[in-house]
Order: structure tokens, then C-alpha cells, then sequence
């Protein structure tokens, strides 16, 4: 079993094309989130609506980078918007993505606007930028803010098929590639789904409550045990969605399961069996599940769920990572498997992948200098 | 299977069909449109390959032929070769040309067979690399050729993830997606690909399909061949003649 | 909560911003597609011209006989005919443009030839495919460090006195390794039972007795006469009497072993054998005819054209 293709002995989609797809989940996650409040009334949620908001708007911005990044003519992106070719599933992206982002800008816009004016009637170059975001006028009243949340309310709730869209391509693209017996599932997109939204609402929680105690503010415990349940509940789905598939070509023990089961065994069995199922997806489940069923004390819940959250984030990037990766590594011979590990210093390695998710999180922190993303924040003492 | 029971239908329709074009135009073209087995039947050539494994040596001119041709990297291929051993007890091993310098080692322990097989670019009828490229970068020619626009492609490799033959890569040097161009700029003068060229055994045949007096159509209704992954629907033009079952 | 009708006059100015952008964006698309675009497909048309630019690097035989049509003709009759000079050589173009100054892959060494020649049991039984340590065996070669071409010139491999495609079709000659596939030896042992073979003595039986009775009992048939496969059922058959094909193994070399058959100093031998000039140009079975097998019918004369 090592017959490999040639020209399969080098993995064309590294780290980058693993980090994009947990990017836009985190956008797609974090955006839900956010409807849940604007759109479905989930006050409770209040605490982290415009946070989420932010969150989601920052990382659209950096999803495009790791493709950038691994494109071999990057000069050339914009061909997608060119001269796109609509059999291709990937020929979608330059049109979802910039539809999304204006939703997402507009939502923000009227979401925030209130904040923005009262920015913009300072002095200095904020408040000049804000004059330039609010287009010049100023004008603020009670009806004005009933348009905007009216608009506000609409966006958010189109934002919810658009960010499905968005992220569910992205599975669809795998999902679709007959060549390939690891991705080629029609599952793949909802699995994407929701395993994005399990990405985006730990992500939230995780920042949150880092945020919450760098500035020493007293969490919103209302919010931060409604979130645990909907992490709970999503993470049950995601999982259960990601097992289903497994269990249905092993069931099934068609002609690929005899490779896949290889895969598993041999190159998969820590990254996929070990660390995304019975470490990062069993401990947040019982972690969540006993804070979503029983009443503890707040300190204990905020370090169960943060853990939890944080696990999940991880889970959900070694999912992209099994998925993205895992496929390239069975030849398409189906008698053999390569291997693949990102360099730590090259053009699409650890490094430039950790920088490129760690300046969402900077502008997160430039945006809330501009507007204020937790208006109602209490301190703890 | 249906063709049979569909018969008498179809001359039927084929006598009506007949039968009203001669009122308007001739009929030659509609007939011989029928009769063809394989071809477009556009009006220029439509290329193809025939692989007659049985006559492979393994010696892998091939790959050094088309490394000359086409300025191809090291370490990537538009086309190789690769050895099936099938043991005694049934069990399949391959290896396969990694270099140009590549000189396929005796290998102790019976084999109940053994043969080379070369690869390269199946040229699909219907390819796969064409539906996914984001950008029309990658398209089949009119003359059944499947090339990478190397203007117009971005780099991102979707097309290499799509081919089921693992015929695609990510040239090293340019960024760019390449492949077997069937040595387009050769053909189109009347010349042998550079692999057909550099064959010493006459193992590759190219040919017109479109023609049925080439030698490759004649070869494809004398021999029986086998497809690689049909299964897929990509419909390739790689008809490999008296190919084993093992071959992937 | 607002009991305010609600108001848009304010969204005005962001609507009109976003919808000059996409239409400016769908203007600017429209300028950027290349020019040939869609014209036959979804693709740039002028890409199908662009690919048939490249330069040729592999310019044939026809270019190689322009300076070396001696080496051409030569290989164009032996068993090499049908190796295309560039299979050995590589590319020629460079070579050309640069008028024969250098720019051509020579090949050396014995490995160069093995990459074609070495015997593995998937290369196809009619291949010529030589098990060094047998060969030399055979042919007496003492020395490990004989190259190949120190017998056969890869130009004339076998020295044959007539073009190969003029040698005449003859039945199929089997193999042990045509049906035995997987093994690279051609002298198995037959178990009793065993199918029977068409051998040669089926037909030539007056030769095959004869040959049995004389020196080169041992030899088989085809070590002389050459079978290429051409078909399913036929293929060509070799009768060569040039001098140097005999010499490939009773030449008087360095590199042969004392048992190896006997060495011949050529082409003085024939010097001081030859009683009269006509002498001169005599070939090794003119004389040595009786060492090899009975001619059946036709005497070496009539035997030729």
C-alpha cells in the first residue's frame, strides 16, 4: 500500500486552505449568533450582539487572505469576478462573499449608527472617520432609529442564508469532488454548517470572557449559560452529523472504505480518531452538557464552558484539518497515502497561518476603540 | 441492454427522421454521425491515444521525451510509468518512475504477471479539471485537447484536487496549474507528441478519431481496451488496448 | 418600542454609495475580460494559439540524417531501426541550432543500455533482454567491466547484412516466458506432461539433426537466427552471415575468458587464409558453413539474392 501518483507525492491545499474554511466558519458562526438576537429576540443574548457582529465582520475581512496566500497567481484573484465559470463551485465565492460582506458592513452600519454619531460629533480623526462611515449625515432620531432597527432586523435575518451560503460552499466544494473518496459526500455541507456555528459561538465565548476579565467587567451570566446551551446543542448536531457520515461508508463497506479505514487507522488515528473525537469533542460535551442540565456556581461555570469553548475551537480546526488535509493524503491510486506537515517559515506555514488569525482579533481591538462593542458592561467590582 | 428492445424503434424513427430530411437536405452527414464510434464528429481532427501496455519495455524515453519537449520541473509529471506486479496470491504492487533517470530494478519473488503501464493526461471528453476551474483557465480545445490557459490560471489548484488521474500539478516554477498538452505545439504540425516520438517500442498511438482510416481508430475497432475510472463519467481518451483489471 | 413612524431619508446616501460601487464593479468587469474570451468556449480562444508557439526541442530523424545519414542508414536496417535517435540522444534541437557543436546527449556506460535491455519479468517475453552475468557467460566475457558497446554498436546492434523489415515472416516462436509470465529465464525444465511446443525441428528436422551433430550444439536456434515478434501469430526471422555478427562471439578479445568459444583475429584471419584476392572477401560461413548446420536445400549462393 504505497502506490502514489507522481504528482500527488506534494499536497497541493496546505494549512491555508485548512485555516479559510475555519475563518469563514467563525464569520459564519459568529453572524448566527448575532440573528439570534436581531432577528429572533434572544435578548438574553444582548451582552455579545454587537460583539458577535464585530467578530463576524473582522474575520470575513481576513478570510480571503490564506487564500491569497496560497494562490500561485494572486495578481490574478479577481479573474474569479471576471471571467467566472458558474459549473465551478469555487467560481461562486468572489460573488457570495462580496454580497455578504456589504450585508454584513450595511448591518453594521445600522446596527452601530447611534454609536458612530455619537463618535462622530467629537473631534479628531475617529470622529472624522466616523463622519466618513456615516457618509456626512449626522441626522439622528427616533425614526431614523426605527428604520435602522427595522433594517437592522432585515439584514440580520438575510445574513443567516448568506452566511450558510457562504460557509456551505466551502463543504460543497469538498463535497463535490468525485476523485476524492474522503470528501466526496453530499453531507459535507451541512456538516460545514455546523461545525461553523459550534466555531463561531465558542470563539465568542472564549474571547468574551478573556475580554471580560482583562478589563475586569462582571460577565453576563444570563448570556453566557444561553450560549452554552446553543453550543451544546450545535456541537451535538455537528458531531453527530460528522459521526453519521463516518458511520455510514463504514457501514456501508463499499470499495473506498477499504482505503478509508486505512486512512483512519494509519494516518488519521491521532489527529482524527484521538484528538477531534475523544479529546475536543467528548470533554466540551460532558463539560457543556453538565452546565446546561444543572444549575453551578457561576465561577465554576464560566471555567467549564470556557474550556469547553476553547476545546471546541480547537476540535472544529483539526475537523477542517481531517477534512482538508486527511482527503490529500489518500492517492488517488487507492493504494497508498502521502504525507503532509507545514513547514514552520514557509510561504503557506504555521506561521504566516498563526499571524494570519491573530490580526482579526487586532482590528477586533481597533474596532472597539472606534465604537464601544460591550455598551453596557458593567465592572465587577 | 436497452439498445436491442429499442431497435426496431429507433430505425424506425431513424426511417421517418430519414425520410423527412430527404425533403429537405441530404442525409449523408445524419447517417454517418450513426456510424460513429468514437470521434466528435466536428469537422477537424479529434485527438486521441491509444496505449498498447503489452509492448512496454518501461524504459521510460516517455518521461525523458517529454522533460526535453516541454521544459517540465523536476519532481512533477505530465506523464509517467509505473510497473504492476501481481503476486501468486493475488496481491497488486506498483511502483512507479519517480525521476527520468529512473531504471526499474529486478524485484525477487514470483509474480503470477507483471507490466508497465504508462501515463499521462486522459484528455476526458467530459474533464472534470475543466468543470471545476473557477475561471475558464482550464478548457478542452475544440480538437479534444485539454490545456491550462497559462494567461489566465490563478493558481489554486482545484483542478489538481479534481483529476481523478492525478494527470494535474502545481508547475513550481511558474504557480501555475500544468498538465500533458498532448504537445499541442507539435501536433498541430503534424508532428508525433514528444513521448510518441521518443517511444522506442511503439507503444503510445496517437491519432484523429475523427478519421475512421487512422490508425489509432483502426486500432480501436480491431483490439479490445479498457478505460481508466469510467465509473467517473469523465469519458477519457486514453484507450488503453488489452489493459488488466488491476490498472487504477 | 419606537412609536415613531420610521424614517429613511437617512439611508439614501449609503444605498446610492453601495449601488455606484457594483455598478461600477460590473463596468469594470466588463473591461477586464481578455479579449478572446467565450468566443468558442468559456475560455480565451487566443490560449488554444498560444499553446502551438512553443518551440519544437525534438526534430527527428530527417534532421539527424541531414549531417549523419551514414549513422541513419545504418540504424534504419538493424535490430535498432525502430529506436528513434532522440530516445538515446535526447532533444536534438539545441544540438542543430548549434550546428553539431556538442549540445547532444552521448550516453556510456553499460547501465544506459540496461534501462531498455535489463531482464525483468515485466518487460514483455519477445523484448531482447539480456541477464548480464548469463550473457557474458555465454559469450565467454571474463571481465565484469565489459561494456556493451565493446561488442554492439548501439548504431548496428547486430550487424545484420540486411534490412530487418526485408527479413521474412515466419510463425510465431514461443517462449517460456510467453505463456510462464513472471519468469526471466528462457530455459526452464519441461516437466513430463508439458503441452507440445511447434519447435524448430518440427519443419527443419534435416537441419536440426545435423546441427545436433556439429560444433554449436547447445547454441539455440535463436541466438543466431533473431525472431522479432510482429503480430499476434508472426513475426520476423534473421538470417545474418555478416562476419562481424559471428564476431560478436568468437572475437580474440582481452575482456574473453579461455573457454569462451574459440577467439578469432579479424579481419586478419582472412588475410592469411586467402589464397587468392577473391579470398578477401569472403564471409565466415563461405568457409565454416560445415560448423554450423547442413544447408537444407538451397546452397549458400542460391541463398542469396
Amino acid at each position: 500500500m504505497d502506490f502514489v501518483f507522481p504528482n500527488e507525492q506534494n499536497v497541493t491545499w496546505t494549512v491555508m486552505i485548512v485555516l479559510y474554511p475555519y475563518i469563514t466558519g467563525l464569520v459564519a458562526g459568529a453572524f448566527i449568533v448575532s440573528s439570534l438576537y436581531h432577528v429572533f429576540g434572544r435578548v438574553e443574548l444582548k451582552a455579545v450582539a454587537r460583539f458577535s457582529l464585530a467578530s463576524a465582520f473582522v474575520f470575513l475581512l481576513f478570510a480571503p487572505l490564506p487564500l491569497l496566500m496560497h494562490l500561485g497567481q494572486p495578481q490574478r484573484a479577481f479573474n474569479i469576478m471576471i471571467t467566472p465559470n458558474f459549473n465551478s463551485a469555487m467560481a461562486g465565492f468572489g460573488f457570495i462573499y462580496t454580497a455578504y460582506l456589504i450585508v454584513v458592513v450595511m448591518e453594521i452600519w445600522f446596527v452601530m449608527r447611534h454609536s458612530f454619531i455619537a463618535r462622530a460629533r467629537g473631534s479628531g480623526p475617529i470622529a472624522w472617520l466616523c463622519r466618513v462611515i456615516l457618509l456626512g449625515n449626522l441626522h439622528e432620531d427616533d425614526s431614523t432609529r426605527a428604520a435602522d432597527h427595522k433594517i437592522a432586523k432585515f439584514l440580520a435575518g438575510l445574513g443567516i442564508p448568506m452566511a450558510c451560503l457562504l460557509h456551505g460552499y466551502v463543504g460543497f466544494l469538498f463535497g463535490s469532488l468525485k476523485a476524492n473518496p474522503w470528501w466526496s459526500t453530499p453531507l459535507m455541507f451541512v456538516i460545514f454548517i455546523f461545525s461553523a456555528i459550534v466555531s463561531g459561538i465558542a470563539v465568542l465565548i472564549f474571547h468574551y470572557m478573556i475580554v471580560a476579565r482583562l478589563n475586569g467587567w462582571k460577565l453576563d451570566q444570563p448570556c453566557v449559560r444561553s450560549m452554552t446551551k446553543y453550543l451544546w446543542g450545535f456541537m451535538i448536531i455537528a458531531v453527530s452529523l460528522e459521526l453519521l457520515e463516518l458511520m455510514s461508508i463504514a457501514y456501508k463497506q463499499t470499495e473506498e472504505w477499504e482505503v478509508l479505514d486505512m486512512l483512519i487507522r494509519e494516518k488519521l488515528w491521532i489527529s482524527y480518531v484521538i484528538l477531534q473525537y475523544l479529546v475536543f469533542s467528548l470533554i466540551p460535551f460532558f463539560l457543556l452538557g453538565i452546565n446546561s442540565l444543572f444549575n453551578l456556581r457561576d465561577r465554576i461555570t464560566n471555567a467549564m464552558v470556557w474550556t469547553a469553548a476553547t476545546m471546541l475551537l480547537v476540535q472544529v480546526l483539526l475537523m477542517r484539518w481531517n477534512v482538508v488535509v486527511g482527503g490529500q493524503l489518500v492517492s488517488k491510486s487507492m493504494r497508498g497515502f502521502t504525507d503532509y506537515f507545514p513547514g514552520l517559515w514557509e510561504k503557506e506555514g504555521i506561521a504566516v497561518a498563526v499571524v494570519i488569525f491573530t490580526l482579526p482579533f487586532g482590528i477586533l481591538w481597533v474596532f472597539n476603540k472606534i465604537v464601544p462593542l460591550f455598551p453596557d458592561a458593567v465592572s465587577r467590582d | 441492454m436497452g439498445d436491442k428492445r429499442n431497435t426496431s424503434r429507433r430505425e424506425m424513427l431513424k426511417l421517418m427522421a430519414a425520410g423527412s430530411a430527404l425533403l429537405v437536405f441530404p442525409i449523408g452527414p445524419l447517417l454517418a454521425s450513426e456510424e460513429r464510434q468514437h470521434g466528435n464528429g466536428a469537422k477537424g481532427p479529434y485527438w486521441a491515444y491509444a496505449i498498447d501496455t503489452a509492448r512496454c519495455i518501461g524504459c521510460c524515453a516517455c518521461m525523458r521525451g517529454c522533460r526535453d519537449e516541454n521544459d517540465v520541473p523536476e519532481d512533477v509529471f505530465r506523464t509517467w510509468v509505473e510497473r504492476y506486479r501481481i503476486g501468486m496470491d493475488g496481491e497488486v504492487r506498483v511502483d512507479v518512475a519517480t525521476s527520468i533517470d529512473h531504471i526499474f530494478e529486478p524485484i525477487e519473488g514470483d509474480v503470477a504477471n507483471a507490466f508497465f503501464v504508462p501515463k499521462l493526461c486522459n484528455h476526458c471528453e467530459k474533464s472534470v479539471c475543466n468543470q471545476v476551474c473557477p475561471v475558464g483557465a482550464a478548457f478542452n480545445t475544440p480538437d479534444g485537447v485539454a490545456l491550462v490557459d497559462q494567461e489566465h490560471c490563478i493558481g489554486c489548484g482545484y483542478c489538481v484536487q479534481a483529476c481523478p488521474y492525478g494527470s494535474r500539478f502545481i508547475n513550481p516554477h511558474t504557480h501555475m496549474a500544468n498538465k500533458c498538452t498532448f504537445c499541442y505545439h507539435r501536433i498541430t504540425r503534424g508532428l508525433a507528441p514528444a513521448c510518441v516520438h521518443s517511444c522506442p517500442r511503439e507503444v503510445r498511438i496517437y491519432g484523429d478519431l475523427n478519421d475512421p482510416k487512422s490508425k489509432l481508430s483502426i486500432l480501436l475497432r480491431q483490439r479490445s481496451y479498457r478505460l481508466l475510472k469510467p465509473e467517473l463519467g469523465t469519458h477519457p481518451k486514453c484507450y488503453y488496448l488489452g489493459l488488466g483489471r488491476e490498472v487504477v | 418600542m419606537d412609536t415613531k413612524p420610521p424614517s429613511y431619508r437617512h439611508t439614501t446616501r449609503l444605498f446610492l454609495v453601495i449601488g455606484i460601487a457594483l455598478v461600477l464593479a460590473v463596468i469594470v468587469r466588463s473591461q477586464l475580460v481578455p479579449e478572446s474570451f467565450g468566443e468558442i468556449g468559456h475560455y480565451r480562444a487566443d490560449a488554444i494559439e498560444e499553446a502551438t508557439q512553443f518551440e519544437l526541442r525534438h526534430l527527428g530523424r530527417e534532421a539527424c540524417a541531414e549531417c549523419h545519414d551514414d549513422i541513419v542508414d545504418l540504424h534504419a536496417k538493424d535490430a535498432h531501426a525502430r529506436v528513434p535517435c532522440e530516445s538515446c540522444h535526447g532533444a536534438g534541437a539545441k544540438h542543430v541550432a548549434a550546428e553539431g557543436d556538442g549540445e547532444i546527449h552521448r550516453p556510456e556506460g553499460k547501465q544506459v543500455c540496461l534501462i531498455c535491455h535489463r531482464m525483468l519479468a515485466a518487460r514483455p517475453g519477445e523484448f531482447a533482454q539480456i541477464d548480464v552475468e548469463a550473457h557474458f557467460a555465454f559469450v565467454g566475457v571474463e571481465d565484469p567491466q565489459t561494456l556493451c558497446v565493446d561488442c554492439h554498436s548501439p548504431h548496428e546492434p547486430l550487424f545484420m547484412d540486411r534490412d530487418l523489415r526485408q527479413a521474412r515472416l515466419h510463425p510465431l516462436i514461443h517462449r517460456c516466458r510467453d505463456c510462464h509470465i513472471g519468469r526471466t529465464d528462457d530455459t526452464l525444465p519441461r516437466p513430463e506432461g508439458h503441452p507440445a511446443i511447434f519447435e524448430c525441428d518440427y519443419c527443419h528436422a534435416e537441419v536440426a539433426a545435423g546441427f545436433a551433430e556439429r560444433p554449436h550444439n547447445g547454441v539455440r536456434c535463436t541466438a543466431c537466427h533473431l525472431f522479432f515478434k510482429e503480430t499476434e501469430s508472426a513475426g520476423r526471422i534473421l538470417r545474418d552471415s555478416d562476419p562481424r555478427f559471428c564476431l560478436l562471439c568468437h572475437r580474440d578479445a582481452p575482456f574473453r575468458s579461455d573457454d569462451a568459444p574459440p577467439g578469432i583475429d579479424w579481419p586478419d584471419h582472412r588475410e592469411t587464409m586467402a589464397e587468392d584476392d577473391n579470398d578477401l572477401d569472403k564471409r565466415c560461413i563461405d568457409c565454416h558453413q560445415d560448423r554450423i548446420h547442413p544447408l537444407q536445400t538451397r546452397t549458400a549462393a542460391a541463398g542469396e539474392e
